[in-house]
């Protein structure tokens, strides 16, 4: 095991190298952990929705639960409108969802950890958006970047600054997740090692410390896939309704 | 019979009041460090971003370190715009 506290965040190939063309899209641990997310998903719902049952068995409450969750977020911060997208926004929380959780297993990996990852998921998300609301409300979108009220000589500025607001989201969007799971994760880590090199005397504290950083890392595990979600409640939101 | 009542009430009354406690005290949990970690990168974001445009068009037009250092401050504006912006969310989802 080793105590470089950024070694748990080391990307490896698992299996045969595999490249197209100049890529390589060989399969490594990520794609691993993401595989064991997706999967776990899968199996949580396929068995809480085989049986349904009046009086809930735990797993049935359990996908009850996150269903009523999801749908409450979406109807409080989109409205009606955004009733469609609901798959979607309920796989997206629920895959960052396992990913977090999964990250938290001992000599597990995150996911969510690798910018690249949360990128690409925040990327889909404003691309996906930015259609949306082409889609339905044609160049009457670019209306988003001309907020109401504004006198004409501000006007240029004014545009550009909310221009780089709305190409900030999937930036901010995706380091939040990222930044959140990989503070803690070494932060964890450096505590770990802190047990390790006080020894049976000193090393209660940093012990505790373990274990109290432990609880606060599942619930930012929680909160971080609960705020992704809703920020794109809040994107889908501006696409569909045209509000700030 | 009046005791029945009595109590009726006095259950319901506690009932309202547990509700009331647990659902309060867990929506501000929830949210006091919800919004600790939502506004940090709002403001990062928007001035790396106004940056990094700032950097692009000066490689375009030729012209460094003007753009980018006129873009970092625009950025800089655009960020404080969404930190604002954010809270004011916030404050509406609080009340």
């Amino acid at each position: 095991m080793s105590t470089n506290p950024m070694h748990q965040f080391n990307v490896y190939r698992i299996g045969p190298e595999i490249s197209l063309g100049n890529v390589d899209i060989s399969f490594t641990n990520a794609s691993l952990f993401m595989i064991i997310s997706a999967l776990a998903i899968i199996s949580v719902f396929f068995v809480g929705t085989k049986r349904k049952t009046i009086v809930p068995t735990k797993i049935q409450l359990l996908t009850e639960l996150s269903y009523t969750f999801v749908s409450k977020m979406i109807s409080d911060t989109a409205g009606s409108k955004a009733k469609p997208y609901f798959p979607f926004i309920f796989s997206l929380f629920m895959f960052v969802l396992f990913c977090n959780m999964i990250g938290m297993l001992p000599y597990s990996f995150t996911v969510t950890s690798h910018i690249i990852v949360t990128f690409a998921l925040a990327a889909v998300i404003f691309i996906g958006v930015t259609i949306i609301g082409f889609a339905n409300h044609g160049v009457g979108y670019l209306k988003l970047f001309i907020p109401s009220g504004v006198p004409v000589v501000l006007l240029p500025i004014i545009v550009i600054i909310e221009m780089i607001s709305y190409l900030a989201r999937p930036v901010s969007l995706s380091v939040r997740l990222f930044a959140n799971m990989m503070a803690g994760h070494t932060m964890l880590k450096v505590f770990g090692g802190f047990v390790i090199s006080l020894g049976i005397i000193g090393g209660w504290l940093p012990l505790s410390f373990t274990v109290a950083l432990t609880a606060l890392e599942i619930l930012i595990a929680f909160l971080q896939a609960y705020v992704f979600a809703i920020l794109t409640c809040i994107y889908l939101s501006d696409a569909l309704n045209l509000n700030h | 019979m009046k005791k029945f009542d009595t109590l009726s009430t006095r259950l319901k009354i506690a009932k309202k009041k547990a509700n009331k406690n647990s659902f309060t005290n867990n929506k501000n949990n929830t949210s006091s460090l919800g919004t600790a970690l939502k506004l940090s990168t709002e403001m990062v974001a928007a001035v790396f971003v106004g940056s990094i445009i700032g950097f692009i068009l000066d490689n375009w037009f030729d012209s460094k370190p003007w753009l980018t250092i006129i873009f970092f401050f625009v950025g800089a504006t655009a960020g404080i715009l969404n930190v604002i912006r954010t809270a004011k969310l916030m404050q509406k989802n609080n009340d």
